[in-house]
This record gives structure tokens, sequence and C-alpha cells, in this order.
């Protein structure tokens, strides 16, 4: 009578004869039974294959049948909004296949290593049975299937170990035939991690037709491949995803929202019309976050702005390029069809300012500002060179040309600069107003 | 602003993993979902992320994941299960230059087909496509409503331009639909997990973990979720996954359209390329051309009804977008009266207004 929470009892299971999933249906319903498990609670998650016609057969149960070797994901994401949710335990058991388990490996491995509370039954019968009797990754070696006439060369993959290896809690191997199987599906499911019961089973379609296979025999091959066999492992040192995500959302480390600030009010801005600026640098010279600052102050000034940054793939190395635009109004076009204002700040900036067609498509009122070592690009506009990374250090050249270009073209106050820098921790404040010192002087000799 | 509008429609579940140009959404999620309560969480790989965020909508939850094109790549095939599953989900795709891991760091608009005709069957997934910080805001809460509203994966499909691009955004300019929640199973009728009383219907909802059995499947199946073959009322619930999308495609449409009296030139263009458009489309009113400018920001469905508004008295329309076959030309092509669309095209770097401007004066010329 029990039964009728779980498997149903009435139903004709639609396995081979002599199949290890039927087993494995009726041992995991006493599993479930044995726990008195409200029905509910749990959610059977069914991978492809002969292993996915279970969800059919536990109408009490949530079930949810999956793509191929995804059933671990997609139970590790019931599992983590359960946690969020509060209000469960949902106990998520996927039965997934020897097939699904490698295509879906990775999802096994990351909920090991989550330790989140999802039971897996990996229902290793040797090969693809649905579809044939080919073989899969764990094969034993010189079993002979659909794919491997000869017998199988490559070495099965040994899951409990993976597994143990991935920080799993608990995982165990055991024999559809074991009478005691479902004690050990149970303790899976109460456990409050990640669970792997890995069961071999003979697949009596394909298995046996072309193996010397018996129900007896399973013990010899899994000793032939060198397997553990029984519950070889149930830890609870490590705490459950579940316990782990109320610790990190309980402590004085937790995070807050992060504080919405108002905008600075300057007044004292210029600029009639839109203006692009692109300033470019080496990497790690603080070239981007000199473009940044510029940003804020045109922001503190009340006009619209965009930022853009380009760096080659490795961010650490090579150029560093940021383009800015200010404008009175909302600004469409982001790129730099006729740059205004172009400051270089190193040879890696001149190099990929010529690359990227920037220098090629400067115009007659362009202002080019660079620093004063490097060779002047032939452009119709007015260039004017500074020793930047002298006076200023490299790692100030960018602000300090920044500075340079808006003593000569004060189109934004000097105030902007003390709202753009209101925010920068004091010592580094101090260097940053240096820069900019050191910027205006040097336009003087402009 | 992709996170932010999350954040505003009721997201609560985030997977991620990173890529260039969609890790800052990702980023954002992290720091800033469980600090309002949510959970987001680094995944393993693309396939896993989207696996998570279907399996918490499952257990109730609205969920999001940002990627680009090599990472969409991974996930189709949960696009596909999410669809089939009637999961509400978004996908945030920031497009960047491909194929294949193509450019990491360069815009491109070259994923529309990849993402609209992604599905085995030819399903209509809604795409919303932003051009502006403000608007990746809006489209995503609007995204987030029509996932819950009709149990459908939508995409926010911005790309590396658009999302890259930091800009001053006014909160004044914000302007996101009020927040929908799924209609959930209230009781009553038996609950069946993909029911619906007319094909175009939206099943009410019923949480995995929840007191109502819910049978979720992505293998063709009845209206209860049970796998059949060869029933007739599978095939019904194959139509009902597109009509309950078609049935509101007016609804959905969202467009910014700038139609000029007695315009000669239609301009087309969408996400990045539409804000070069509009700054084409000033010089050449500035000249004395009469252009319309059309930007849908609903891609799919088509929104047919606003632009065939926007076509009435036309005579040649244009559309510009950074890719190299002109994807949603294509896609516009019926339904444009007849009318022929000149492309604008280009690939590596974004198209200039000057660029859309030379167009449209060479075929006045």
């Amino acid at each position: 009578m029990a039964e009728a929470r779980y498997l149903d009892a009435s139903a004709k299971l639609p396995y081979c004869r002599g199949c290890g999933h039927a087993g494995v249906v009726r041992q995991l319903s006493r599993a479930l039974e044995k726990l008195e498990l409200a029905p509910r609670s749990i959610v059977l998650t069914t991978d492809i294959g002969c292993v996915g016609l279970a969800d059919s057969l536990f109408p009490y149960l949530h079930t949810v049948h999956t793509t191929h070797g995804r059933s671990t994901a997609f139970a590790t994401g019931m599992a983590l909004a359960d946690v969020l949710l509060g209000s469960g335990p949902l106990k998520p058991v996927v039965m997934i296949g020897d097939g699904g388990a490698m295509i879906g490996l990775l999802h096994l491995v990351h909920a090991a290593q989550l330790n989140v509370d999802v039971t897996v039954l990996v229902h290793n019968n040797f090969l693809f049975g649905m579809t044939g009797g080919q073989h899969s990754a764990l094969t034993p070696l010189d079993f002979v299937t659909a794919t491997t006439p000869g017998g199988n060369w490559t070495p099965p993959l040994d899951l409990v170990a993976l597994l143990r290896a991935a920080h799993a809690g608990f995982l165990a191997r055991k024999f559809a035939t074991d009478s005691d199987l479902y004690e050990t599906i149970a303790e899976a499911i109460a456990f409050p991690g990640f669970a792997m019961v890995e069961i071999l089973e003979l697949c009596t379609a394909y298995g046996t037709r072309w193996n010397e296979l018996t129900g007896s025999k399973l013990k010899e091959i899994a000793e032939l491949q060198g397997y553990a066999v029984g519950k070889t492992d149930a830890s609870l040192e490590r705490p459950s995803f579940r316990e782990m995500f109320w610790h990190l959302t309980h402590n004085s480390h937790a995070p807050k929202p992060a504080k919405r600030q108002g905008v600075p009010s300057v007044e004292g801005a210029t600029l009639a019309g839109e203006l692009r600026l692109v300033v470019a640098g080496s990497a790690g010279e603080r070239v981007q976050s000199a473009a940044g600052m510029l940003a804020q102050a045109g922001l503190a000034c009340g006009l619209y702005v965009t930022q853009k940054n380009d760096n080659p793939v490795t961010q650490g190395s090579g150029f560093s390029l940021s383009e800015v635009c200010l404008s009175p109004r909302p600004i469409e076009y982001t790129g730099m069809e006729v740059p205004d204002v172009v400051i270089i700040a190193s040879d890696d900036g001149l190099r990929e300012l010529h690359a990227n067609g920037t220098l090629a498509h400067c115009g007659p009122d362009t202002l080019v500002l660079m620093d004063s070592e490097l060779d002047a690009p032939p452009i119709p506009g007015r260039i004017v060179r500074l020793p930047l990374r002298k006076s200023a250090t490299p790692a100030r050249a960018a602000l300090a040309g920044i500075a340079a270009w808006l003593a000569l073209s004060p189109v934004l106050p000097p105030a902007a600069w003390d709202a753009a820098l209101a925010n920068v921790p004091p010592d580094r404040q101090r260097e940053l107003f240096e820069a900019l010192r050191i910027g205006r002087e040097l336009s003087e000799s402009a | 602003m992709v996170a932010e509008g999350a954040l505003t429609a009721g997201c609560r579940f985030f997977a991620g993993y990173p890529i260039t140009p969609a890790s800052e959404i990702y980023e954002v999620m992290m720091r800033e979902l469980p600090a309002r309560g949510g959970l987001a969480l680094s995944a393993p790989d693309e396939i896993s992320s989207l696996c998570y965020c279907v399996g918490a909508s499952l257990r109730g939850l609205k969920a999001m994941t940002a990627t680009s094109g090599p990472g969409w790549a991974l996930m189709i095939e949960t696009l596909q299960y999410g669809l089939m599953t009637e999961t509400p989900v978004v996908i945030a795709l920031v497009q960047r230059l491909g194929p294949s891991t193509g450019g990491a760091t360069q815009g491109a608009q070259g994923d529309v087909w990849l993402t609209e005709f992604a599905t085995s069957g030819g399903y209509t997934i809604p795409v919303f496509s932003p051009s502006t910080a403000a608007e990746c805001h809006d489209l995503t809460v609007h995204a987030f409503n029509w996932a819950e509203r009709l149990r459908v994966p939508v995409v926010v499909l911005s790309d590396k331009e658009v999302g890259m691009t930091t800009e001053v955004v006014d909160d004044a300019q914000l302007a996101p639909p009020a927040v929908i929640e799924r209609s959930a199973y209230q009781g009553g009728e038996p609950f069946r997990a993909y029911g619906f009383a007319r094909s175009e219907g939206v099943p009410a909802f019923a949480a995995v973990g929840g007191e109502t059995k819910v049978t979720v499947t992505g293998s063709a199946h009845d209206q209860q979720g049970r796998l059949r073959k060869n029933a007739p009322e599978v095939i019904e619930v194959l139509r009902h996954l597109e009509e309950k999308i078609e049935a509101q495609a007016s609804e959905i449409e969202l467009v910014r359209a700038d139609l000029e009296d007695g315009a000669r030139h239609l301009l087309i263009s969408y996400g990045i390329t539409a804000r070069a458009a509009r700054q084409a489309v000033a010089m050449l009113r500035q000249e004395g051309l009469r252009v319309s400018l059309f930007q849908p920001q609903t891609l799919f469905p088509v929104p047919r009804r606003a632009l065939a508004r926007a076509l009435e008295g036309v005579q040649t329309v244009f559309v510009a977008e950074e890719n190299l076959t002109g994807q949603y030309r294509a896609v516009l092509a019926p339904y444009l009266n007849g009318k022929r669309a000149i492309g604008i095209n280009k690939i590596g770097a974004m198209i200039t207004p000057s660029e859309i401007a030379q167009s449209v004066r060479a075929a006045e010329a």
C-alpha cells in the first residue's frame, strides 16, 4: 500500500525482461518509503535513454524529463533555487545512464563541487541500450558492444574516483541485484549535499547478447576494472550548499546593494557641440582610468558622456585606448568619424592609432597632443608635443595630457576635476591633482 | 543596464560564465543580485548556465543568463528545452564579431539569424534589440515580462558597442513597463502542466516543489506532459507553442519610429547601428531630404503593424546593420509590400552616420 505514494504499483514496467532498471525503480520506491518523504518534496529528474522512462512510473512525484546528459544540471538549478526560497528542502533525484553521465560529466563534477542537495543514480549497464547497444565511456575493457565487436579497448571511467576528486560528499557503487540497494539509495537521498550512487546493471537486450554475462558476473567485472564497491565515501565535513549559502548571507561581509549617489553639479562648461577625444597609451599606465576621470568631470558639468575602451586580447600588455565623447545633447553615434582631440601618451598608443585608422581620420581642426619623445604623425591638424612621460611619469602621462589639453581649450571648468576626483582615496587623490598641475604647467609652453 | 533592468524586473536567479563582451552583466549580477535577496552563481560552462536558469525557473524564480555568440552556440540545446517545456527565462546575448570565437573585442550584429532561427521547427523566439543603455534597461524588463507572460525563453540581443560603452543615463529617461508575473495555477480544474483551452492560451504555471504535481518534459507530449507518439494532441501542443506567441505579436512589438510626412526614403536600423542612423537622418534632413527612420526594438516577432505604417508612401527602403549579408533585411523582405530594400552593411567596425547618409544620397541622385 505504501508504494502507492511513489511507484505506481499497477503500472507494467516498460523494460526488457531481466533489465536492471526494473530493480532500481523498485528499490528507489522502497528507499523513499523508508525515508517517508512527502512525494511533493521530490523531483525525479530523468535523462535520455531507457532510464528516462522512469518518470511516468512515479505519478505522485514531480518529474522533469530532460535533454541528454543535462538532467544533473537542471536538477542543480532546481536545488539552488530551492535553497534561495528556503521552503524545502526539495530533493532532486537524478536518474541517468552511463552514456548521459559522460555527456553531462561536467554537470556531475560541478554539482559535487557545489555540494548541492542532488542525488544522482547512475544506471551503468555498460552501453547505450536504447539506440542499439553502442559502447560508452563506462564500458569495461574487452566488453563486446555494437561498436566494439572485437571488445572494448578504452579503459572505462571510474566515476566514483573522479567524483571523489571533485570533493563529492557521498559516493557509492552498487549492483542492481543487491538486496540492500534501497538502503544505500535512501542514505544518498538523506545526505544533505551531493550524492552519487553508481549502479552496475545488466542490459539484457545487448549486454548479455554479446558477452557471457549474468547477474553474478557483475562483481567480477567490477573487480577486473579495479572498482571500489559499496558505500565508498560519506563525509559531512564539507558544508552543504544550503549551509554555505546561509553562512554567506548571514555574516557581516554579506553583500549589500551598491549605494546610489547623486551626481555633483558644476557650473561653467562651455562646450557648444559634441567633442570627441581619444587617449592612447600603454597598458598599465592608467590610460583608461584617466579617460574615466574626464568622463566623470564631464558628467559633473551636466554633459552627456560616452566612454569606450579598447585593448589587445590580453589586458596587461600592449596598447590601451579610450574614446570619450562629451556633448550638451544626447549622443547618438559613439564612434570617431573625425576626432577633435587625440592624446598620445606612449609609443604603443601611437602605433595603435596608426593601425586602427584614427590618425588617418584626423581633420584640419584636430588637435593632437603627444609625448615629445614620439615621432609626430603626418596629419593635417595641429600637433602639440610635450614631455608628458618625463614630467608627469609614464603612469600619469595620460592624465597630464588631458589636463594640458583642457588648459589649452578650457571647455570644462577646473572645479569639474574636484568633482571627478571627490571619491578617490586621499593619497591617490594627491597624486592625481599633481598630474593635473603638471599638465597645466606643460600647456603653458605649448 | 541589462543587469539593472533584470533587477527592476524582479530577476532572482542568475548563472553565468565569463565571456567578452557580456562579462559586465555577469559581474554586476554576481555583485548586486545577492545583495538584493537573489542568488547569482558562476557556472562551469554556458550549457550549465542556461540549464541552471531553466531549473531555477521551474522551481518558480525569474532567471537570466548572459553570453555572447560562442556561448550562445552552446545554449541552443537548452533554449529549445525551455521553449518545449514552456519555461520562462531571459538570455542577454551581447554580440561580437564571428564566426566561431571571432573577434572578442569587436562589435557586430551577426547573430540575428543564429538567435531567431535556432530551434528545430522554426519557432518564434521573442527578441528585443536595445540601441542605448537606457533601452537596455527598459527592454530587459519587457523581455522578462514576455518571458513570464508567454512562458517562453526571450533574448535581449545587444552588441559589444551597446554593451561595453559607458554612457550617461538620466533616471528620468527610463520608462520600464509595469512588472508582470507568470500566471499561477489557482486550483479548480485539475492541473495540466501544458493545459490550454484555446491554442493561443498560456498554461497556468505550478512550480516544481509545490503542492501541485508537475510533469515537465522536453519530448513531444500532450497537455498533461505525457509522452505521446502519433496523438493529435501532441501536434496541437506543438502548434500552440507558436500560436501563443503569434497571437500576442502586435502587443510585443516595440519600435522607435521617426516618420516624416511625404518621406520618399525609409531607413530601417536597430541596435548600435540605429544610433548612427539617427544621426544620419538628422544630417539628411538638414540637406532637405525627406527621410523617415524606423528602429524595431522588437526584432521578433517582426513588428509588422508599425512597419506597414512606416512604409506608407515610401519609395525606397534602406536597412543598415553591422553584418555581411543583411540578415534582418532578408527577414523583412516579405513585409515590404514588394519594395526592394537596399542594404547598408559592414563588418569589423561600426557603420558611420556618413556611410548611411551617403547610401541614401546615392539613391536620391
